[in-house]
């Protein structure tokens, strides 16, 4: 059984295929200004890899923010659904999962088979996600690809004000004039992004394990704050970006008949 | 007959029980008084006390033992008047305490007691257990003569369109302790009273057999009773009792008095009558026969063993407070109370709060777990 | 009104002109619009409902309004439903709820309160500042409760206005005293209501107005629990059917929805089902839905992939309403006002209210809802300001978490600009409701 899942991203659209649950082939690109012209690009480069042709999909499931713009859907799923399903695909015993994306963040919460129980998404606001980092990192002058290791050295003796992206710049300026050492700041920045995750996730009541996923996952300094403020241990998967095509793709998968 | 017509005509939900208990009740009077209607008639009407000749007493054997006065019913059916068809088991109690321990003569038309005064008193309370535990208080609501009384005097007060007066909760409460109070006073009284059958001898002068208080002594409560002047009142202006006699008295150390009726007896009769003009149902929160009664739905060994109880739903009560509005004797438990079993030993059981509650399904009267009423909602049937 | 206004903003009466019309013109069209959808999504609705929809766009109550008014006829408006319509009916007067459901209007509001606000205030407040509502215009003066903050403020800012009548109902409503003094208010609102009509409402006047407003809630009562069963009617359609009522002539409304009733329960027994039978079954419980802006979340829920059915809620502005009945005892006057002032007062859900046990009778409604209505997830709905909705949100999921029933929270504002977001999660939690329902 040959299916595949779009996750149609604010920032990047991500493409996985699987085959009779082996993933074969994913792909990922910015969306742009043309998302449906980027995902049509980005299937044509994970059929490559897979060496497949179109035909060869069984079924297609989109899912993220700009599902409705997909191409080649044959179905639609949640982003919820997806991370429920794609957490407990990756780590069987996984049954709380956080997802920071670009521009949402979302804690869902899931039995051993993925359905949801309870869910939260952080309110309309990007300082709970990935956006705020780029804002931050762009006010400390550092590259946001450095300031993950950066924020590792330091012992947290300093904190900003997590409310507001705009507040949370105001914090950092007025941090580097009174000479603060940038790996603190670095440090006091993924605090204050892991403490906005932490107060969306106890909307829900969390329950091990606790996977992290979506793109946000990859940055080290992150996911140290994060098991700082939830108390918790916390699972990365690989290529945790691609977790909402995965799930996307599982869910195809069911749709396709196979298990 | 009566039923099945106030069934099929009254519509109104908020009203057809209350129908159907009021017409019960007007219906209890004849029945408790059977006598009168039935005969015999034009017998001379001789100043006899106990048992007249026109008593159509049941009752009159229990389990085969010979039970003359009557079968007790929890109701203030006086043993005074004649035509009467049960007994009052207050006078029961006292009587059979004192002058009538022993075996031999009673009072009235050739009564002779061939059992023993305690075996009396045991068939007495055992008849009054038994009620109380199948029909509690319902008694009250729905039989007791007393209470139709003050039914019909609530009803001459919405004739004249006079708002009915709510005591003070504090009162109220106050009131419900005072009904034990009465009742265990009055029973300590008998004793003191009657206590030849214990002590051997009377100790209170002038009410050994024959003296002057003797027919006093017999029976303390029933002299501060408002249902006797009632009864022997309304017997005597139908023509039924010899008013000479009735009226005829000794002056007392304290009071006027005759064999049939004191002045405080008239004193409190004229009391309850005027309250029950402004307040529902007060003597029924003072009642020692109701104290009586109503202490099987009070204590919680003796709750889980009656048979009639009242039940909320938790959920489905909005708090609207109908039912504690509506209540004749204004009791709050039904209310206040969270959900479950909300028997009290002040409720009358007129179900007034089930037929008004809009609520399906909150509020129920069960007899032995079984729904015999329950809330609706009314406005359905308009 | 030759006296000075406390809140002092004054907005030109060019200006105001001309929002009036262009809030007017777009609003019509929004009405329309919505209704439009409301009939896409009930293709097989009975004909009756045409009635409600014409109800629902204003113009012929306003119309009827004025007539009415031109025949010396005087009209109470009120912002709350704990307001005593029975009063206001007996002494010959139109009732009419003024509470504003118009977005664009709380942009106005914002002149002269913060943004914080909460949403309906500052909505009313702008729609009274242009003479944007024809129910608030109309009205001779206004009963304003001071239920929340935002009411009691309000009340003073739309006496700059109109004459307000204001009534206090005590938060602890369990005590005597409380419960004495709201009968004393309403006793003084009564004789207020006499003097301004010029109509003596007596024992009698009294009791047809009961009368009406028992079969206006018998009707409406039916129609809920038309809803318990597999869905024969829309809830965007039924949560508009009970919202007319807050403005339509109640005789009228009272008939016209028997008739629906009926013809919802030959459906029921011929299975003639508004939408799937297995669509989720959501409630929602939360801050007054007003028409016709704040459809946004019932038309987001309906329309959604997958189509979910509202079949009951716990709003002031829906089921709430008319649901409680007057208990007559005895007839007297007093008995009359203790029970108008009792059945507004004691069944309320609204937060407002607190007790010992902290507000049960909210908690205790919705379980019994949740139960009897088979719901299948509970959406709360809050306005961003509203402190009393916001903070009793963990009490109310703590009591629905124990009937293992899914609540969401989901905040939002007098806005259209998130409508996106609100159909992420709406799809979000109605995909999580199907997916519990296949187990």
């Amino acid at each position: 059984m040959i299916v595949a899942g779009i996750d149609m991203g604010v920032q990047n659209i991500k493409i996985v295929i699987l085959h009779d649950r082996e993933v074969i082939a994913k792909s990922i690109i910015p969306s742009g200004f043309e998302p449906r012209r980027a995902a049509e690009k980005a299937f044509e480069e994970a059929l490559k890899e897979a060496k497949l042709s179109l035909k060869e999909i069984q079924h297609v499931t989109a899912t993220g923010t700009g599902v409705e713009m997909a191409p080649y859907a044959d179905s639609t799923i949640s982003m919820i659904a997806a991370d429920a399903k794609a957490g407990v695909f990756l780590y069987p015993s996984a049954r709380t999962i956080i997802d920071v994306g670009a521009e949402e963040s979302r804690v869902v919460v899931c039995d051993e088979k993925g359905t949801v129980l309870e869910f939260a998404i952080n309110e309309r606001c990007a300082a709970g996600s990935g956006a705020f980092l780029e804002a931050m990192a762009r006010a400390l002058e550092v590259r946001l690809e450095e300031m993950g290791a950066l924020s590792l050295e330091a012992k947290g003796t300093v904190s900003i004000n997590a409310t507001c992206v705009i507040f949370g710049e105001t914090d950092v300026v007025s941090l580097i004039h009174k000479r603060e050492p940038k790996h603190e700041i670095a440090r006091a920045i993924y605090d204050a992004l892991a403490d906005r995750i932490t107060s969306i996730a106890h909307r829900v009541s969390i329950r091990p394990e606790v996977i992290l996923v979506g793109g946000v996952a990859k940055d080290l300094g992150f996911t140290a704050a994060l098991k700082r403020k939830l108390e918790t241990e916390i699972f990365v998967p690989e290529n945790p970006e691609y977790a909402g095509a995965l799930g996307a793709a599982l869910h195809a998968m069911n749709k396709a008949g196979g298990r | 007959m009566g039923i099945l017509a106030i069934l099929i005509w009254v519509r109104d939900r908020t009203k057809r029980v209350t129908c159907l208990r009021i017409f019960i009740q007007a219906a209890s009077v004849p029945l408790i008084f059977l006598g009168l209607i039935v005969g015999p008639f034009g017998l001379p009407q001789y100043p006899q006390v106990g048992n007249a000749p026109r008593d159509i007493v049941i009752g009159t054997e229990i389990f085969g033992r010979p039970f003359p006065d009557g079968l007790s019913v929890p109701v203030l059916a006086c043993w005074y008047p004649s035509g009467r068809t049960v007994t009052c088991p207050v006078w029961q109690m006292q009587a059979y305490l004192y002058p009538f321990w022993e075996t031999g003569v009673g009072f009235g038309w050739g009564i002779i007691y061939t059992t023993t005064g305690l075996e009396r008193l045991a068939i007495v309370f055992g008849l009054v257990i038994l009620m109380a535990l199948l029909l509690g208080r319902a008694f009250c609501g729905w039989i007791c003569p007393f209470g139709f009384y003050m039914d019909l005097l609530s009803y001459i007060r919405r004739a004249f369109r006079r708002p009915y007066r709510k005591l003070p909760d504090k009162v109220n409460v106050a009131l419900r302790q005072l009904r034990y109070v009465i009742i265990a006073v009055f029973m300590i009284l008998s004793v003191i009273l009657g206590s030849q059958a214990i002590f051997g001898v009377q100790l209170v002068s002038g009410t050994e057999k024959g003296g002057y208080l003797y027919s006093y002594a017999s029976a303390p409560y029933c002299q501060v009773c408002p249902m006797r002047p009632l009864c022997v009142l309304c017997e005597v202006a139908i023509g039924a009792m010899n008013s000479t006699f009735v009226f005829s008295h000794t002056k007392g150390l304290f009071y006027e008095a005759g064999y049939y009726i004191t002045s405080i007896n008239m004193a409190v009769l004229v009391f309850a009558t005027i309250s029950a003009l402004a307040y529902r149902r007060l003597w029924c929160r003072i009642c020692p026969l109701g104290a009586l009664t109503g202490l099987f739905s009070r204590f919680s060994p003796f709750k889980k063993a009656s048979f009639l109880r009242l039940e909320k739903d938790k959920e489905k009560c909005t708090k609207c407070g109908i039912c504690k509005r509506v209540c004749p004797p204004q009791i709050r438990e039904v209310y206040e109370k969270e959900g479950g079993d909300v028997t009290t030993s002040a409720c009358i059981l007129c179900l007034r709060c089930i037929e008004m509650c809009p609520y399906e399904d909150c509020l129920k009267v069960t007899l032995a777990g079984k729904t015999m009423f329950k809330s609706r909602n009314w406005l359905e049937s308009s | 009104m030759m006296m000075e206004k406390k809140y002092g903003v004054e907005v030109s009466q060019k200006e105001a002109e001309e929002i009036k019309s262009t809030i007017r013109t777009a609003y019509t069209r929004l009405i329309a619009e919505y209704i439009e959808r409301m009939k896409k999504g009930w293709p097989n609705r009975p004909k009756v409902m045409d009635y409600f929809y014409e109800i629902a766009d204003f113009k012929t109550r306003e119309k009827e309004l004025i007539e009415a008014k031109k025949e010396g006829k005087k009209v109470i408006g009120y912002t709350c439903m704990l307001a005593p319509i029975e009063l206001i009916l007996a002494a010959d007067a139109i009732p009419v709820r003024v509470s504003s459901g118009w977005y664009d209007p709380a942009k106005i509001g914002n002149r002269v309160v913060p943004v914080e606000v909460c949403p309906v205030v500052r909505s009313t407040i702008g729609v009274a500042l242009v003479g944007l509502s024809p129910f608030l215009e109309l009205s001779d003066v206004l009963i304003t409760p001071l239920t929340c903050d935002g009411m009691t403020k309000l009340s003073e800012i739309v006496g700059d206005y109109k004459p307000v009548w204001t009534i206090c109902p005590p938060r602890l409503k369990s005590m005597d005293q409380a419960q004495a003094f709201w009968r004393e208010q309403l006793i003084k609102l009564k004789e207020e209501i006499e003097r301004f009509t010029g109509v003596k409402i007596t024992a009698n006047r009294l009791k047809s107005a009961i009368k009406l407003t028992h079969r206006a809630t018998r009707t409406f009562r039916r129609l809920q629990n038309l809803r318990k069963g597999r869905p024969v009617i829309m809830g965007r359609d039924a949560m508009l059917v009970n919202q007319t009522a807050m403005w339509d002539d109640l005789e009228r409304w009272s008939m016209k929805a028997e008739e629906l009733c009926m013809e919802l329960e030959r459906r029921a027994k011929e299975n003639v089902w508004a939408c799937s039978p297995n669509a989720p079954r959501v409630m929602i419980t939360g801050t007054p839905i007003i028409w016709p802006d704040n459809w946004k979340l019932p038309n987001l829920i309906e329309e959604a992939k997958p189509q979910g059915v509202i079949v009951a809620d716990e709003l002031c502005s829906g089921d709430r309403f008319l649901y409680d009945p007057v208990g007559v005892d005895e007839g007297t006057m007093d008995d009359l006002l203790d029970a108008i002032a009792e059945r507004y007062l004691l069944p309320s859900t609204c937060p407002c209210f607190t007790s010992e046990k902290g507000n049960e009778d909210r908690v205790n409604w919705l379980v019994n809802r949740v139960k009897e209505w088979n719901v299948g997830g509970v959406i709360y709905y809050v306005y961003r300001g509203c402190m009393l909705y916001a903070m009793e949100y963990m009490r109310i999921k703590k009591a629905l978490d124990q009937l293992n029933v899914p609540v969401y929270y989901l905040d939002t504002d007098y806005t259209r600009e998130d409508v996106g977001q609100i159909k992420t999660r709406v799809e979000a939690f109605l995909e999580m409701l199907e997916a519990r329902v296949e187990i």
